[in-house]
């Protein structure tokens, strides 16, 4: 059985093999301050006020417009208190961080879980071995009522990636590599498991950078098996029972991807999809407004670590804005203690508050029609930073090199 | 329960291409809508064909599409609107994951059919979704599409998730 097969299996208490429509028990719920509040409407509309299936396996994040950006977002973010409050469920207010990231920094994440939430990443948790999902209003509602949902079980792709990731290579890099290959259709209503000695040596932040973007490839979900790091992680972060979870040998995946990455070049997506995917070199040069380094895709610690590699002691160009985003506080406290912040600050950058920021238009740092923004974030859509913009989606050391230079710059270049 | 789903459908195809997104069958500037026969009114208004579309749309029509169709944000709308405009069913080559379920989830059933190309626009078509049969009565032709599922029949059939949660037992 593939990974998902097992998992749905346990979760239905039956046998089920892809393509099959079955009925799934959830161990989380999660909602945010975007499409939260439309859940909530829905929910009071047709359950009225009757409890949640199990107030403890229902969280709500607050990530995208923290700290409310407008009137509306303030209401929206005070019916999710008001419910919260009502149903006696966790609420992670403003000060916390990206949605996903926070469930896995509380304990509320562990291989083999089915948890579905109201952001379109959710399926990054499939970084830990748990089967993430992002869903619309109406399932969010039915989730929250009945602990359960159904779903077609995904037919599986299996992509071996072999080499060794060093320094400036990233997971990112790999990421939009198979991303250009694929393209944003490739893995359509696939699961995909990853292997190879380049996925096995990956940390967690590079699991989640990998696992997140499988959502550009409009897969489901994508899975890399936890090994001891990803166990050690998660221990420390108060999940106990701990069950290590992969897929069987010799069995069939409906197709089979190699990739070698020994020779690969930094990666960069141009405007406007994600699998408009060339070598950063191809592209150095272009003149760049604003720099975003943060997302559920590349807010990590270690993330943050390469940045400050690239831009200590240096001040970055003069043309060109610089917003680092940590994704939580708990990150954010790392790189404080590391000294990041300092390194930061100093190079002229503008430090945000952990969230989702500059993923998506809304937030503070927007661009001027015909600006150009290279980005670490997931995705680069007409128009989704602003009217008559153009984002590039690249690594975070790329993008601190890019910073550096006031133009799109290859960290092989430094 | 709203209504009882029946098994067999005869309508017009209207034909659509590869990689139709949620923004294109529901443009985002009427989001804030909430009556449905208001948001009917836009129902694939963002296509190349919307005002034609929406012009002579007739209860029954079958939307057949190709690759990926409802693709891109999430929005609920998108199926609400299709639905409400007339649409008894949509067949395409696949369909994006959370549209699909959006379907569904608001009792408007949905069929893949690896030959969705082949039919044409303004053939009449008369498909059963328990079995995937679905002739093309114009061309005088019969294909099979992998018939609606029992899980999703039973949601079909009670007008919806929410509402067939309500009476779900266990
Ligand atoms: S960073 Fe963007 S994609 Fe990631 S959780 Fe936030 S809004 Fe979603």
């Amino acid at each position: 059985m593939t990974v998902i097969e097992k998992i749905f299996s346990r979760a239905a208490n039956k046998k089920v093999k892809a393509d099959d429509y079955v009925w799934v028990n959830l161990d989380l719920v999660a909602m945010r301050d975007f499409g939260g509040p439309n859940v909530v409407k829905e929910y009071k509309e047709h359950f009225g006020d009757a409890p949640v299936f199990d107030n403890k396996k229902v969280a709500i994040t607050f990530d995208l417009h923290i700290p409310a950006r407008d009137e509306k977002v303030a209401q929206n973010q005070q019916i999710l208190r008001k419910f919260a409050k009502e149903h006696n469920i966790r609420l992670f207010d403003i000060n916390t961080g990206v949605g996903q990231h926070i469930l896995l920094e509380n304990g509320l994440v562990k291989p083999w879980d089915v948890i579905i939430g109201t952001d379109s990443h959710m399926n990054l948790l499939g970084a830990v071995g748990a089967a993430g999902f992002g869903m619309g209003t109406t399932d969010i509602a039915a989730g929250l009522y009945r602990g359960k949902l159904w779903f077609k079980v995904p037919r599986t792709i299996k992509i071996i990636v072999d080499g060794i990731l060093k320094y400036p290579l990233t997971a990112k890099d790999v990421a939009l590599y198979i991303l250009k290959n694929l393209s944003t259709s490739g893995a359509l209503n696939r699961a995909i498991e990853f292997f190879g000695e380049a996925i096995m040596m990956m940390n967690l932040a590079e699991r989640i950078t990998l696992a997140s973007m499988v959502t550009e490839m409009s897969g489901d979900i994508g899975f890399i098996e936890p090994d001891e790091p990803i166990f050690e992680f998660l221990r420390g972060h108060n999940v106990t029972d701990l069950e290590p979870i992969k897929s069987d040998n010799n069995i069939e995946y409906e197709k089979v991807y190699g990739f070698d990455i020994s020779n690969l070049r930094p990666q960069i997506a141009c405007p406007h999809s994600p699998d408009n995917v060339t070598n950063v070199s191809d592209v150095a040069g272009r003149k760049v407004d604003q720099v975003f380094i943060g997302s559920c895709t590349n807010g990590r610690f270690e993330d943050l670590k390469v940045v400050a590699r690239i831009l200590e002691g240096k001040r970055i160009n003069n043309g060109v804005r610089l917003i680092i985003v940590p994704a939580t506080m708990e990150v954010a406290m790392a790189a404080e203690q590391a000294g990041l912040y300092k390194i930061f600050l100093e190079s002229g950058a503008v430090v945000v508050n952990p969230g989702c920021s500059l993923c998506t238009t809304g937030h503070p740092g927007i661009l001027a029609p015909g600006e150009v923004m290279v980005s670490t974030s997931n995705r680069n859509f007409i128009g989704k930073l602003g009217k008559g913009t153009e984002v590039y989606l690249a690594s975070p050391a790329t993008a601190a090199a890019t910073a550096l230079r006031g133009v799109i710059t290859s960290p092989m270049e430094l | 329960m709203d209504r009882l789903l029946s098994v067999r459908f005869r309508g017009t195809s209207w034909h659509f291409g590869d990689d139709i997104d949620t923004d294109q069958i529901y443009p985002g500037k009427y989001l804030p809508l909430t009556d449905k026969s208001e948001m009917a009114k836009h129902a694939m208004e963002g296509t190349d064909r919307g005002e034609e579309f929406i012009k002579n749309v007739k209860p029954g029509d079958i939307i057949v599409a190709g690759k990926n169709f409802g693709c891109g944000s999430s929005r609920e709308h998108a199926a609400i609107a299709i639905h409400g405009a007339g649409i008894s069913l949509i067949i395409a080559q696949s369909f994006a994951r959370i549209f699909h379920r959006n379907c569904i989830n608001t009792a408007l059933p949905v069929l893949e059919l690896k030959e969705a190309n082949e039919i044409q626009d303004g053939d009449i078509l008369e498909v059963n979704i328990e079995t995937g049969e679905i002739k093309d009565i114009t061309q005088n032709k019969i294909y099979k599409a992998e018939p609606i599922s029992e899980l999703e029949k039973e949601i079909l059939n009670a007008g919806g998730l929410l509402q067939y949660l309500k009476f779900m037992q266990g």
